[in-house]
Parts: C-alpha cells; structure tokens; sequence
C-alpha cells in the first residue's frame, strides 16, 4: 500500500509539473493582432511559462535586420538603458537613459526568483538615470552631449514652448531650455508629483496636447493583478491630464494596465496609447493592444479583460465596473511588450510606412516561443488602425531564442524623418532610413 | 532493555530530529490558517504570509525528513514498526503537498484559491495522523526511532 501510495504521489507531482512547464503558445501573431483577436479559455499554472534569452549584446558590426527596402545604422552606442527618444526643434536628439528605481519591497518568495530571471536578460541593468543629446555634425557623425543627470527613473520627455518636462518615476520636473544647447545645468523644478508607491511599473509616459495646455501622463498598475492590494493601485493604471497652467491632475481614462508610448492622432485629435496587458493566465493571454484613449472610458483592468472577459484573480470582484468596461481598437499580440509608439502621417521612409504607427515591442518573458522583439508597422486607414502588423526591424535575438542582442523601446522620427529607436539592452540607438534604390 | 539496539541509534541524530522535527509542522499549520484568512477576506497580506509560512517550513523539513529517511529505512531498520513506516510515507506525502503548494502560492492574488487552501489541509492533515500513529503504537518500541 505505502508503495503504490508513493507511486501515485510521485506521478501526480511530476504530471503536474510537466504540464505546467511544456505549456507553448498555441496561437500564432495573426490570430491575435487586430480588432478582434482570438482570445482563448484562461489558465491556471504551477509555473507560468517562462522563456528569457540570455543576454550578450550586439557583437561587432552585428545590427537588427530591416525589411526589404530599408537600411539601418548605429547612431549612439555606450548609453546606459536608452529607454525614450525626443526629437527637439532644431533636430537634436534626447535620449533618456534610465531603468526601474528599484525600490519595490520583495514581498514573496516568487519575488526573489523573478529578480535573477530577469536580470539574466539584461533587462534589469542600472539606469544611467539622465538624458543624453545626440546632435547631427557636419560629417553625419553624431555627437553625444551631457544634457541633464541626476534623474530619478525617468521615462516621459516633452518640450512645451521653453520649458522641458520630465517624468520621473515620483514627479514631473521642469527645466529651462534654450534652443541649441546642449547641457542643462539649472537644477530641475518640481513642477507636480505622480503616483509613486511600491512603482512596480515604474515608467511614466508623457505626452502633450497640441496647443501645450495639458499633459497626458501614463502610470501604470502596481502589480500584475492586485496581489500587491487594491489599495496601491489608486490613480494607477491609467492615464492622468495634467493642466500646464495650474498644475491639477486628474484621471482622464482608468483600467489600463500598463500604458506607455502616449501620442495625439492628429487625424482624429486624440490621444492614443499602448498597454501591457496581464499575464500568468496562460501564453495567448492577454494581447498587449493599441489603442485610443477616450474620455472617462474604463478599460477594464483588473476586473476584466477586452471588454467583459473577467480575471477571477480579482478580490473582490465588480460586476458592476466589468460592465462599464469597454475593449480597446486594436491588439498587437500576447506577452509582446509594447512599450514605444509613434503614430506617423508622414516620413522620410518608403511610401508604404507614410500612414499609420510603428510599435517597438521589447519582448516577453512569459511565452514560449518568445513573441515581441520587434518594431512593427500597422498601417493606419481614417485615422484607425487596419490590417495585421508589419515586422520592420527584428533580429533582436538569435535565431534559436537563447541569446539576446538588444529591445526595442522608445521610438520617433528625426529631424529627417528617418526612424529613430531607442535599445535598452544592446545599449544602442539605431536608426532606419530608405535604401538607396 | 536491550541494550544492543539502543546503541545503534545516535543521540546526536534523535536529538536533532526531535528539535526541528515540530518547526515545519508549526509553520505549516501557521500557513493553513493564513490561507483561509485569505480566502475569507482576500487581504493580500494573508496570502502573501502563506507563501512564505510554507517556503521556510519546507525549509525546516529538510533536516528531520532526512534523519527520519535515514534511521526508518537504515540505521533502526530493524527496529521500525509498521507505525515507523506509515508515519515516514504520510510525512513524504505530506511534503509533496507543501511543495505543489509553495507553487501554488506563487500564482498572483485570488488564483491561489481554493488549491492553496486544501493542499494547506492535506500537508497538516497527514503530518497530524503521522504524530497519531506513532503516539498509540506499543510504547517500548518508541525509544529506539524517535527516542
């Protein structure tokens, strides 16, 4: 009896087991791109699937590969986790070099393990916690300028008139600025704080309005699903207005678990953004999406997802708010990463890339095969997204997903209208322009 | 008395077992009260204090187990019971369930209901019936194993 009672125990424990780690994605991109993406049942696991390459960096000479019909070159290397991009007026270039604060708690025996999993990928490296200037000289070398240190997990930059803001993780701060220079050393203003607790998604985008009156700022949830509590997720996981001219903020839309890449569709004249959506609940669960942000509207994180898919994990739950819940345009595919957005009507690029958004997905850890990775195009039709995502720039790991060379992050045009993107794992900014026919 | 047998047993071991043997007990049962705090309330803490109640417990069990492992089946193998073996593979069950437990608890907020709170009941519920089942077996066997 003891021994077919330590027969069952132990194939009960190793079925388990396997079945939870040999969990793959089931659903390829297509399937989960769009407006409608296919959403399958959600699952529970003894350990999530969980795939990160190795970190090495880009060798000598080696580059991500570009579609047909482009080129792509380094333009800055040596940066300390290049995470956001800004084009100023006179076609300087800001990089903001920074990664999380690292002041969340370890608060679970699963928080010890995720840190060295993650650190294994070169996504946990330090932050150079400052904002480098990359100007164009004469020879179309560029030139790495000091521009501003001292900075607290920024992510966010904008230039209303002369006024630069940063979003650091706990505030927005202002500086002075003057067209041409190229290092600032006015200490920052405190211009409004932001929600800073726990800052387990640190990242505050931000974005401004065309006439300069108020700013968008992206704050994101304070855990995956709630399991920090529901009472540090005030004014989290959304996007907050702040009015540039009395400084009062408030929530312009909620229940957006992660959003970033904030940017104003000039052909609708809203404002747009991408999220992270939740993860653990298997490896084609949930789509990371694109979409616009209306006012008010309730994108239903935690209570749900897509609309009204509900997330058991919540305690308590809200019918009542999983009904306001509305789904967002257009979904890029599950565990990709979305963290940078440039919505485009016109660029230095191949006529096809003239209309429409490049997302730069930084990769996931929670799918197998990996998804993410890559900068996508997804071409825009009335100033809606329409059709599947296009890969522009990938090659971001090796070919066999054990190593990683760089990912993917901020996103923007130059001055020239060439495609600029920020690589806070290679360390890099590179570069896309049209080949020469 | 008999001497002989005595000898074989080390003290040293026996006294070892007898004080980490009760730690992961307590912390397991520690662990079962806290889960169904957080299945009652679903308060964060709770859950949070479970996880980590049952990771150190398993911890604690790793040292008694393997004394236990070593004097039931080696050292007194001749001197254990059959008490001595229902109490080694309830023990063994038992740590199984801690450990499909501990991940369970790595699931994030209210997934861990209601798996981490029966697992919770299985770990104390056999490790109880093993300490029943050594303490009503004839008690002059129980000096040689457990001392």
């Amino acid at each position: 009896m003891d021994k077919v009672m330590l027969r069952g125990a132990l194939f009960l424990a190793c079925t388990t087991l396997l079945a939870a780690c040999a969990e793959k994605a089931s659903q390829d991109a297509a399937q989960q791109s769009g407006a409608a993406p296919s959403l399958p049942k959600a699952q529970q696991f003894l350990v999530p699937p969980m795939q990160v390459p190795d970190f090495v960096g880009w060798k000598d000479g080696a580059a991500p590969t570009v579609a047909p019909g482009l080129k792509i070159e380094k333009i800055a290397s040596g940066l300390k986790h290049p995470r956001q991009l800004l084009t100023l007026p006179n076609g300087d270039v800001l990089v903001v070099e920074s990664n999380g604060p690292g002041e969340e708690a370890v608060t679970t025996p699963k928080q010890l393990m995720a840190g060295m999993v993650k650190n294994r990928s070169g996504k946990g490296a330090k932050g150079g916690n400052r904002i480098t200037l990359l100007r164009k000289s004469a020879s179309g070398e560029w030139e790495k300028h000091d521009f501003i240190g001292n900075l607290h997990s920024p992510f966010g930059v904008q230039l209303i008139g002369d006024t630069l803001y940063v979003a650091n993780t706990d505030a927005i701060v202002t500086f002075p600025y003057q067209e041409g220079e190229t290092t600032i050393r006015t200490p920052g203003t405190e211009f409004t704080d932001l929600p800073s607790t726990v800052n387990h998604h640190w990242t505050k985008a931000l974005q401004a309005n065309p006439d300069g009156t108020k700013l968008y700022v992206g704050v994101g949830s304070n855990s995956n699903i709630t399991e920090n509590g529901l009472e540090v997720e005030y004014r989290r996981a959304a996007v907050l207005e702040v009015d540039v001219a009395s400084r009062a903020s408030r929530i312009y839309a909620s229940g957006i678990r992660n959003p970033t890449g904030l940017q104003w569709n000039p052909a609708t004249n809203s404002l747009w953004a991408i999220a992270n959506e939740r993860d653990e609940i298997g490896a084609d669960l949930v789509p990371d999406y694109m979409t616009s942000v209306t006012e008010g509207a309730f994108y239903g994180w935690p209570y749900s997802y897509y609309g009204q898919h509900v997330d058991r994990r919540v305690m308590p739950q809200r019918p009542d708010l999983v009904q306001k819940a509305i789904p967002p345009d257009y979904a890029l595919g599950s565990h990709v990463a979305a963290l940078g957005l440039l919505l485009t009507q016109g660029n230095a690029l191949p006529a096809k890339y003239q209309n429409g958004a490049f997302v730069s997905e930084h990769g996931s850890w929670d799918r197998s095969p990996l998804s993410g990775y890559e900068v996508v195009f997804v071409a825009f039709k009335d100033g809606k997204p329409t059709g599947k995502p296009e890969t522009v720039v990938s090659g971001f790991h090796s070919k066999d997903e054990s190593q990683l060379f760089g990912a993917p992050v901020g996103v923007v045009l130059d001055k020239e209208g060439a495609l600029l993107i920020a690589d806070d794992v290679g360390d890099t900014v590179w570069r896309v322009t049209a080949a020469a026919p | 008395m008999n001497v002989p047998a005595v000898r074989r047993r080390s003290s040293v071991a026996s006294a070892v077992y007898g004080l980490l043997n009760p730690i992961p007990f307590g912390f397991f049962v520690a662990g079962l009260v806290f889960d169904v705090c957080y299945a009652k309330t679903g308060t964060t803490l709770w859950g949070k204090g479970a996880a980590w109640l049952i990771a150190i417990g398993l911890v604690f069990a790793v040292i008694p187990r393997l004394v236990n492992l070593v004097q039931v089946w080696i050292t007194s193998r001749r001197l254990a019971t059959g008490a001595d073996h229902v109490d080694f593979w309830l023990n063994f069950v038992a740590i199984v369930a801690a450990v499909l437990n501990a991940f369970v608890h790595t699931r994030d907020a209210y997934a861990i209901v209601p798996a981490a709170v029966w697992l919770s009941v299985v770990t104390v519920a056999l490790i109880a019936i093993g300490h029943i089942v050594i303490a009503v077996r004839p008690t002059v066997q129980r000096e040689y194993v457990h001392g």
